[in-house]
């Protein structure tokens, strides 16, 4: 579903060139539970968000469900991160201003989705990460694993084939942690969605189905676990 | 299209009220108090202009002034002429002024001054002579030995106060002598003092008609100028001025409106550019203010914009509930200005502004509201989107990882 094909990432920081990658390539398939893990430093979230569309690399080739997508313009690839991704970041990246549940329909308003029917399906997922009594809260009002639950819900909320999750438990404490990927087991295998997710958390490993090892910006393993 | 708007509207209006309250509420006083400068100082303008043109009318030239024409110095066969205009359509009367060289004394001071006659009733259907006795009472058509004054002819005891030469403080009941030309002399009470605010009106002395036939020795049947008034509300004037003309008058005849000044039509060419540049000047403050505002505004909320954009949210969407918000303050903005601008215009209607040419009342020119309004709107999209946009073009991971 994503071929990736000898990316490469370079920033220039006035005369050092830093590689963040240096000739990737993977091949992800539909269903895929893929943890991608490696030191700091080693190219995970540029690989992360360069597969999901934020980020253009430097060279090499991607085509998601057969189309190439680096020949797309700003919009559509807006418009293909709304429709087929679901993200969700280390720092929640909610909108302030939004409550929980706005934050979760907002995707859906964008593509269009009848407002009661935004409402309903927000509420299912909100219902489905355990907070529907939090919807009329501000995300400076929910903790922090409340808030990457919201996050989680909006991910959903537009059925996504794939979801992008750039270690969502690092702010979160074990139990928090093991409910998100609770949650993420549970998405991948009811619906078959794929998980792309990056974590450094040895014991993450156990959820995965197949590992990405990144190491100073090439990829030192890939496996099925 | 109709549902990326609806995603615009929905994160103005959270933004809007959830974004702090106070800095909208502040920046909505602001666009109403430019909206507010931006007609008021136009609207005392037109007003003071509407009073000028007013006590023209009043006490000048009425609706319609004859003059004699240009190589006459007198209009001739008076009588037939007034049995002509009063039968004129539209003419509700014709009265006829004329003015006699002549030196005014009063205990040690002496003017040169030229006394107009005209009859006292003729003109109370044409001016307010009538209306703005100060002192005393105005004249009555039998008035022999009466006369009555500008209150500048009159003056004051302490003359350094005084524009023109003046009697140097003569009032009501003094007696005063008239030395005319013609070598007649006439010692006259004075009946009473006016003041029309005009200048030119109050540096007037008059007596009636009839004892300017008595100084004269014969029955006057010329005239300096005819005033005449029109029935109705002003805009039929030109269609009056026409039928005069066909009725075969064939003396100058004008409107109010020709007899103006040169100098008056420029200065008033003159205020509509000064208040040009009023209007633009209150622009340029909204503008720039909206830009910072927008600016600052974008810019504290680029790590939100760059969520916006990852999680699939199109640039334009996010660039219109900018303007949208900005919009939304002008909209609310300009009613609360409306409203001032309402209270304003009431407040000096009750209490007019006290203007040295007379009493200034605010004239709203409602075209001109419109358009600065609509101009007003259309600058502050504008102010709006541009940091916006600009804000909206960064990239998505540098935005995120602003704050
Ligand atoms: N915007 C940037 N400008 C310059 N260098 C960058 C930028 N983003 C990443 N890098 C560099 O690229 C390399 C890879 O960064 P990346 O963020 O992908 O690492 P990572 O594997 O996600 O690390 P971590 O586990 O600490 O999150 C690093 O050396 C980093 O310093
Ligand atoms: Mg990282």
């Amino acid at each position: 579903m994503i071929s990736a094909v000898n990316i490469t990432k370079t920033y220039i920081m006035g005369l050092v060139e830093v590689h963040a990658l240096r000739g990737v390539s993977v091949d992800i398939k539909e269903g895929d539970f893929v943890g991608i893990m490696g030191p700091s430093g080693s190219g995970k979230s540029t690989l992360l968000h360069i597969l999901g569309l934020l980020d253009r690399p430097n060279g090499g080739g991607i085509t998601i469900s057969g189309r190439d997508v680096l020949k797309m313009s700003d919009d559509e690839k807006s418009r293909f991160r709304l429709s087929k991704f679901g993200f969700i970041f280390q720092d929640y990246a909610l909108v302030p201003e939004l409550t929980a549940l706005e934050n979760v329909i907002i995707p859906a308003m964008a593509k269009g989705m009848p407002p009661d029917e935004c409402v309903r399906t927000g509420m299912k997922y909100l219902g489905e990460v355990g907070l529907s009594d939090r919807r009329g809260h501000i995300p400076a009002e929910l903790s922090g694993g409340e808030q990457q639950r919201v996050a989680i819900a909006r991910a959903l909320v537009n059925s996504p084939d794939i979801i992008f999750a750039d270690e969502p438990c690092a702010n979160l404490d074990s139990e928090n942690s093991r409910a998100v990927l609770e949650l993420f087991k549970k998405i991948n295998e009811e619906t078959e969605r794929t998980v792309i997710m990056v974590s450094h958390e040895e014991w993450h490993k156990k959820y995965f189905e197949r590992l990405i090892l990144l190491k100073d910006g090439m990829v030192s393993e890939d496996k099925y676990l | 299209m109709f549902e990326d708007l609806r995603v615009s509207v929905f994160l103005a209006a959270r933004a809007t009220q959830r974004g702090g309250i106070g800095r909208v509420f502040m920046n909505i006083v602001i666009i109403a108090l430019v909206l507010t400068n931006m007609i008021f100082l136009p609207s005392i303008i037109t007003g003071s202009i509407a009073v000028f043109n007013q006590q023209n009318v009043d006490y000048i030239t009425s609706d319609i002034i004859i003059e004699p024409r240009e190589d006459d110095s007198y209009i001739e066969n008076l009588d037939g002429l007034l049995a002509t205009l009063n039968r004129v359509p539209g003419v509700v009367r014709a009265s006829p002024r004329y003015e006699s060289p002549a030196s005014i004394e009063f205990e040690e001071e002496s003017i040169t001054l030229g006394i107009t006659a005209f009859d006292p009733r003729d003109e109370e259907e044409v001016t307010k002579f009538q209306d703005v006795m100060k002192d005393g009472n105005y004249l009555g058509s039998g008035d022999h030995d009466s006369i009555i004054l500008g209150y500048l002819v009159a003056g004051e005891k302490d003359k350094t106060g005084d524009f023109y030469p003046s009697l140097g403080g003569a009032e009501v009941g003094d007696t005063i002598t008239v030395r005319y030309t013609g070598g007649i002399v006439r010692e006259y009470r004075i009946k009473g003092i006016f003041n029309t605010k005009s200048w030119s009106a109050d540096y007037m002395a008059v007596v009636t008609w009839d004892e300017m036939n008595s100084v004269l020795g014969y029955e006057n049947n010329v005239a300096d100028k005819i005033l005449v008034k029109t029935s109705g509300n002003g805009e039929d004037v030109d269609a009056v001025k026409r039928n005069i003309l066909d009725y075969g008058v064939g003396e100058d005849v004008k409107t109010w409106e020709e007899s103006l000044p040169d100098a008056v039509t420029e200065s008033v060419e003159s205020f509509n550019i000064i208040n040009q540049i009023s209007v633009v000047g209150s622009l340029l403050i909204a503008v720039v203010l909206i830009f910072i505002m927008t600016t600052i505004r974008a810019f504290n909320n680029r790590k939100q914009i760059g969520i916006l954009k990852a999680i699939g949210i199109k640039k334009s969407i996010i660039i219109n509930s900018y303007v949208i918000q900005v919009l939304f303050v002008c909209l609310i903005g300009s009613i609360l200005g409306f409203l001032i601008l309402e209270m304003m215009v009431a407040y000096f209607t009750a209490y007019p502004m006290e203007f040295p040419d007379g009493d200034v009342t605010p004239v709203v020119d409602f075209a001109m509201l419109i358009e600065n309004t609509v101009l007003l709107f259309v600058s502050s999209a504008i102010a709006g989107f541009i940091p916006a946009w600009r804000i909206t073009q960064e990239n998505i991971l540098d935005a995120m990882r602003g704050t």
